[in-house]
């Protein structure tokens, strides 16, 4: 179990390079294929309008998505399928439109960034995964997305019953627009099954949020389990309350796959949170500067060498190891950190906690120290590989970069314990205040 | 001579411009409340619209209802109603949006601060090299 875990850990720090190195070309097809999948899941379930379900279409559309913001996943995820509606019976659309500006007026203004939420709940409710749903945006995201959530298990009732009565609104005349309204619209209205959902998935995400950012050992599993806990009993005591039928094997079936899912997305979590590489372009009076920054990232290899390091924090030699260093890097190692302290909450924390991970956690260990350690110290990768030598590298030339590599041999585990007292001493220095 | 610790500062603040820091420069722009009574404004104004579009379904889903009764209810007590739901809408959304952007613009400003030592520390390394 030990040398697999470590192999993981090993597969995924190589991952984690190979992604925050290429995330440019990575991103984009990850959202091309997001779009592409969104809207074929769409066609296939809503389909009303033969025009759009087609795959020169998608495909358009999807490559459209592929550069554009996230946001334009789910506008035209709601495009499509109100012209579905719409190809459906008028009335239908109508209220569809209505449900999604009632939605994007109210919420999105808030919490613009979790709008691929409000897409993806339906569709993890369509594949009969809901549970996933507030497990992984406890995990990865805030108490707020309990809100997208809730918009989307709204959404996900409202298409569901659009298709489950399809046949009956489409044999209906043109003259009972009103009663085409009412059968839409009474999935939403007293509909207890959906309240219960969202009342039980917005206190999952909370309590999974709550206990994942809590300063103890493993708080990612305890969030998870503690979670997949509160959410079926929730769900039990909404079907005895209210009598809803969600069926609790397929709920507990749905927590156990959800469990396992959250700890796939756990062992992922660098994809949202990671340093990138990073071109930049700036000036001074003297010159224009093309800087390529690239994240620094070591494969911890073997977990009981992060212990060896913490050992040697403490005694007072490192101060001589750090005299050694030139003023330089010590300088900027400190910025860096400070950089860390408002880009970066919660690696600070975690380096923090991670000072108080005991010896059996040392499978754990790297983890923290690697997202605390990598966001530190950055590393101006030579363009040319050479290893430190020129560190002067900026040309004049419009189209060169900036290059620096840091040393080697230099110890990795100095960076750690920079903290206060380096910022400390920043301080004395008298920037801090304004 | 380029100063590679300038570079470095230079660097990182460019990162902070362009990421995280472009929404935080732009809300430290404003003063608080200035900020902060736009931002209700624009929820006010979104609630209303938000309103206006639920209550026109409410009528049309009980449209027939409603068209049997017209003459019969009491119009002006209806209206109040109706205005009453608008107010506690706009109201409590307004309160939630007050909480929402003064919480953002104390994050911002705190946020921003750390920028500006970074300036404040940029400015005296041109005054070193100078010197």
């Amino acid at each position: 179990m030990g040398i697999n875990m470590s192999t993981l850990l090993e597969l995924r720090e190589k991952l984690k390079v190979i992604y925050s190195r290429n995330d440019v070309y990575i991103i984009p097809v990850m959202k091309f294929l997001l779009a592409f999948f969104v809207l074929n899941f769409i066609n296939g379930n809503l389909g009303y309008m033969s025009k759009l379900d087609d795959l020169p279409v998608v495909l358009i559309v999807a490559l459209l998505c592929s550069f554009l913001p996230n946001g334009c996943i789910v506008f035209f995820g709601a495009l499509f399928s109100i012209l579905h509606m719409y190809a459906l019976s008028m009335e239908v659309a109508l209220v569809g439109l209505c449900l999604y500006l009632v939605i994007s007026l109210l919420f999105f203004r808030f919490s613009p960034r979790d709008s691929l939420v409000v897409l993806l709940t339906p569709m993890a409710f369509s594949l009969g995964i809901p549970y996933v749903v507030p497990m992984v945006m406890g995990l990865l995201g805030t108490p707020a997305s309990a809100v997208s959530v809730g918009c989307g298990i709204v959404i996900y009732y409202f298409l569901s019953n659009v298709t489950a009565n399809a046949q009956i609104i489409s044999a209906m005349e043109a003259e009972e627009a009103v009663a085409k309204l009412q059968l839409v619209l009474n999935a939403l209205i007293n509909n207890r099954a959906m309240l219960v959902i969202i009342v039980a998935f917005a206190v999952t995400i909370v309590i999974v949020y709550l206990v994942r950012r809590l300063p103890v050992d493993h708080s990612w599993t305890i969030a998870i389990l503690s979670g997949s806990i509160v959410d079926v009993i929730l769900l039990l005591v909404g079907d005895l309350m209210y009598d809803t039928n969600v069926s609790m094997v397929s709920a507990i079936i749905g927590t156990l796959i959800a469990i396992l899912v959250a700890k796939v997305v756990e062992f992922f979590k660098f994809c949202v949170d990671y340093n990138r590489t990073e071109n930049v372009q700036f000036e001074d009076d003297e010159y224009y500067y093309y800087v390529r920054a690239i994240p620094k990232m070591t494969v911890a290899t073997q977990s009981k060498k992060v212990k060896r390091i913490n050992a040697q924090r403490r005694p007072s030699g490192s101060r001589s190891r750090r005299a050694a260093e030139t003023s330089r890097q010590a300088d900027y190692r400190r910025e860096r950190e400070k950089n860390t302290r408002y880009d970066m909450g919660d690696e600070v924390r975690a380096e923090e906690l991670y000072d108080d991970v005991g010896v059996d956690d040392v499978e754990e260990a790297p983890l923290l120290d690697e997202s605390a350690d990598s966001e530190e110290y950055m590393e101006y990768d030579e363009f040319a590989e050479s290893n430190g030598a020129a560190e002067d590298e900026v040309s004049r030339e419009e189209d060169d970069f900036v290059d620096y590599e840091e040393p080697a041999e230099e110890d990795p585990s100095g960076y750690g314990e920079e903290s206060e007292e380096g910022s400390d001493s920043y301080r004395e220095k008298g920037y801090e205040d304004l | 001579m380029i100063n590679e610790e300038r570079v470095v500062l230079m660097t990182k603040m460019q990162f902070y411009e362009e990421n995280e820091g472009k929404k935080n420069v732009k809300i430290g722009s404003y003063f608080r409340s200035d900020y902060i009574s736009f931002q209700i404004l624009k929820s006010v104004i979104s609630a209303t619209i938000a309103f206006l579009i639920v209550f026109a379904l409410y009528l049309l889903y009980d449209f027939e209802e409603f068209m049997q009764n017209v003459y019969k209810m009491d119009l002006l007590d209806f209206a109040k109603n109706v205005l009453i739901a608008y107010g506690i809408t706009v109201v409590s959304y307004g309160v939630i949006s007050y909480l929402v952007y003064s919480y953002r613009y104390s994050r911002a400003k705190k946020s921003l601060k750390n920028y500006y030592n970074h300036l404040k520390k940029l400015n005296s390394l041109y005054d070193d090299g100078q010197s």
